[in-house]
């Protein structure tokens, strides 16, 4: 019950986090390098065109003739003719001609319902150190982000962005991706064209909607999901899909066209607590919390559904009144494997005080569409976590466990479903359903002690939780934007504290968001 | 003998007409780079116009060349040499919306052409690439000319007499004046944002 509710405080700041700070991958660097404006790669930045998928699968480079489109040219780090000499001398390369930086910022507005006075009735006390206090209006810092990114040639890509400022919990920031991508790399395998390139270093999973690249104010419910166990369960999984990963991944195929795979080993650490050491000083902090290695995996097909075969396989359509992205239909599937480690105090046969490790795999399991014509993009993930349970087993007797037993898994799932309308080229407009299901998440939110601030606030009224939220979004520039979200939040009840007597009816604590942002 | 009359007549005829063409000199000022001076329209006078089709390219994201002087009824050629898709379009014609125009999407290495058949200033556009820009000014008459990067400009053989002279400079307010044409003429403009 305690190490519940310390979990549900971490998980509510990170959702009153992640709510209104997403990391961006909108990079005006690139604007400056090729003298272009945002739109050529975005639609309503952050949000990827089919042109600006080319230019990122092509490792953050035009596709074709990326040399007659950069107006700040590289700075050459070897003539080419070094080549010749190897292996005496080093590989030439270049380095971007400016420093590649781009920097994003956002304020956020928010309103919320008089519902949210609910909340105060648990304080039966009076005390206002146990008054949960929601207001009705608030200003909000958001996101202070440094990015930069760029080719460094021979088809190496790099990135790498910092969170100088976040709001909420993690004021400090800290690093969001920080990734060198061998691009093509499967020419040397004698490989078709962009069948494999590599990765390594820290960076997002390649989710089929990455939220770095969404408009949205809010994240998908889903991919924040944890799955943390009820009362009756030794599961405790602070994984949630949306979390940077370290690890090296290979990836091959187009997101614009076609086939499109990955495959990522990486760190595990469900936990969400470092371990530290130091095998050679200083001391060093770990982000594992076990040997295992977790494995990624994703598969999509794009089938292009223009009638001119020659449009269909360009990286655009060849519309009657210009260029604009395809109509198309994606579908994929994604698979991450892992096996989630609690250790705990128990004994031996002889009664010796042992730590016992409970290594419990889970999955989560998923598949997706994306449906786009013209204007209007449709699309949704559905996703399943199953977190295998095993139970401290107590023998009669005994004051510790002495090992574990299987029990009934945790699990969840959920999904979403958007539709992105392009009113004007500055207007969109959206539409999006998230549903979460877990049954956990709603014990837990009724055995929460009512008297935190986390416990009743998460505390949903059934284990499916809805959530509607429309949206609105301006260019005022192409770098600067300002969103309008409302949002229908899951039903809520709040129960008098220590007890489960109700003091409300269900009811809805809806919000409203209005975000400010630009990007130069 | 009546040959070489007539061929004498011919040489006088041709100089008496050259002595009555002139030119039209001075210098925009008030703006930076190039800007074009043309003879506005003539009443009750129409030219043929020329075969020559101008060609404007989009090269590097970029429309070249950037500003482009015709005549009213010339045929200009649109070429995409890039690797990307690109379009042309309009928004107005001399400040007409109704002569917006839109010529689609061509691959790289075709052509489009299209013929202006009204006067005025053509801003050109591309629907991906918001930052390209480019301009056609549609020149009702034959005499005109761009100045160079110093506002200079001189439009030779004018016939003399009296016309309308404009001036014309990307984002500024054109200026019309009226010009007699006598011999070398002199006309200034001073141009404003």
């Amino acid at each position: 019950m305690l190490r519940h509710r310390g979990l549900l405080v971490v998980l509510f700041s990170m959702l009153i986090v992640m709510a209104f700070s997403e990391t961006s991958r909108a990079i005006p660097a690139f604007s400056r390098q090729y003298g272009t404006s945002c739109s050529t790669c975005h639609i309503d930045f952050p949000k990827l065109n089919d042109f600006g998928k080319a230019f990122k699968d092509a490792g953050f480079k035009f596709p074709k003739d990326d040399e007659s489109f950069i107006k700040v040219p590289p700075v050459l780090l070897g003539a080419p003719a070094n080549k010749e000499l190897f292996p005496r001398s080093i590989w030439p390369g270049t380095i971007p001609g400016l420093p590649p930086v781009g920097l994003r910022y956002n304020h956020f507005f928010q309103v919320v319902s008089a519902n949210r006075n609910n909340f105060n009735l648990q304080n039966t006390a009076g005390d206002p150190a146990l008054n949960q206090f929601i207001p009705r209006t608030d200003f909000q810092t958001g996101l202070f982000s440094i990015f930069m990114a760029g080719n460094f040639g021979s088809d190496i890509a790099f990135w790498v962005d910092d969170d100088i400022s976040v709001a909420g919990a993690n004021s400090n920031g800290g690093l969001g991706d920080g990734y060198l991508k061998f691009v093509n790399i499967g020419r040397f395998l004698k490989l078709p064209t962009d069948a494999l390139s590599l990765r390594f270093g820290q960076f997002e999973l390649d989710l089929p909607f990455s939220q770095a690249r969404t408009w949205n104010l809010s994240g998908w419910d889903i991919y924040d999901q944890p799955n943390i166990g009820s009362s009756s369960q030794n599961v405790n999984n602070a994984f949630a899909l949306s979390n940077a990963a370290q690890g090296v991944e290979i990836s091959g195929g187009h997101q614009y066209r076609g086939y499109h795979y990955s495959l990522a080993i990486v760190n595990q650490n469900t936990g969400g607590t470092p371990g530290s050491g130091a095998s050679v000083p200083p001391i060093v902090s770990y982000i594992s919390d076990s040997n295992f290695k977790d494995i990624y995996g994703r598969f999509s097909y794009r089938f292009n559904l223009e009638r001119d075969p020659a449009s269909r396989n360009e990286i655009q359509a060849a519309g009657t009144t210009g260029p604009r992205d395809h109509t198309y239909l994606s579908l994929g599937t994604l698979y991450f494997y892992g096996r989630s480690v609690q250790r705990f105090q128990g004994q031996d046969s002889t009664g010796t005080p042992v730590v016992l490790t409970a290594r419990e795999p889970f999955y989560r399991v998923g598949g997706d569409f994306s449906f786009n014509y013209h204007a209007l993009n449709v699309f949704g993930q559905f996703l399943y976590g199953r977190d295998q349970n095993l139970l401290p087993n107590i023998p009669q007797g005994l004051p510790l466990p002495t090992g574990t037993t299987v029990a009934s898994p945790a699990h969840f799932s959920g999904g979403f479903l958007e539709a992105d309308y392009v009113v004007y080229p500055w207007m969109m407009t959206i539409m999006r359903w998230d549903r979460v299901n877990s049954t956990a998440d709603f014990l837990n939110g009724i055995g929460a002690d009512q008297n935190t601030s986390t416990g009743p606030y998460l505390s949903p009224v059934s284990s499916v939780r809805n959530r509607i939220t429309p949206g609105i979004q301006f260019l005022i520039h192409a770098n600067i934007k300002t969103s309008f979200e409302y949002q229908i939040r899951p039903k809520q009840i709040v129960y008098l504290p220590g007890t489960n007597t109700v003091l409300t009816s269900p009811f809805r604590t809806n919000s409203a968001v209005a975000g400010l942002e630009f990007v130069y | 003998m009546a040959r070489n009359f007539f061929v004498i007549g011919i040489v006088v005829l041709a100089m008496c007409l050259a002595a009555s063409a002139g030119t039209i000199s001075g210098k925009v000022s008030g703006v930076s780079g190039e800007s074009v001076v043309y003879v506005d329209v003539i009443q009750g006078k129409t030219f043929p116009a020329p075969s020559e089709h101008p060609l404007i390219d989009q090269k590097g994201l970029m429309f070249t060349p950037h500003l482009t002087v015709v005549q009213v009824g010339t045929t200009v050629d649109f070429q995409n040499s890039d690797s990307v898709a690109h379009n042309v379009f309009w928004t107005s014609v001399g400040g007409n919306k109704k002569l917006t125009h839109n010529l689609g999407t061509w691959p790289k290495g075709e052509k489009r052409s299209f013929k202006f058949d009204n006067p005025g200033a053509v801003p050109l556009l591309c629907n991906v690439h918001p930052e390209m820009a480019g301009y056609i000014i549609v020149s009702p008459t034959p005499y005109f000319t761009t100045t160079d990067k110093s506002g200079a400009f001189k439009i030779e053989n004018v016939p003399d007499g009296s016309y309308t002279v404009a001036a014309w400079h990307e984002g500024a307010k054109s200026q019309s004046k009226p010009v007699a044409v006598s011999g070398d003429t002199k006309a200034d403009f001073t141009l404003s944002k």
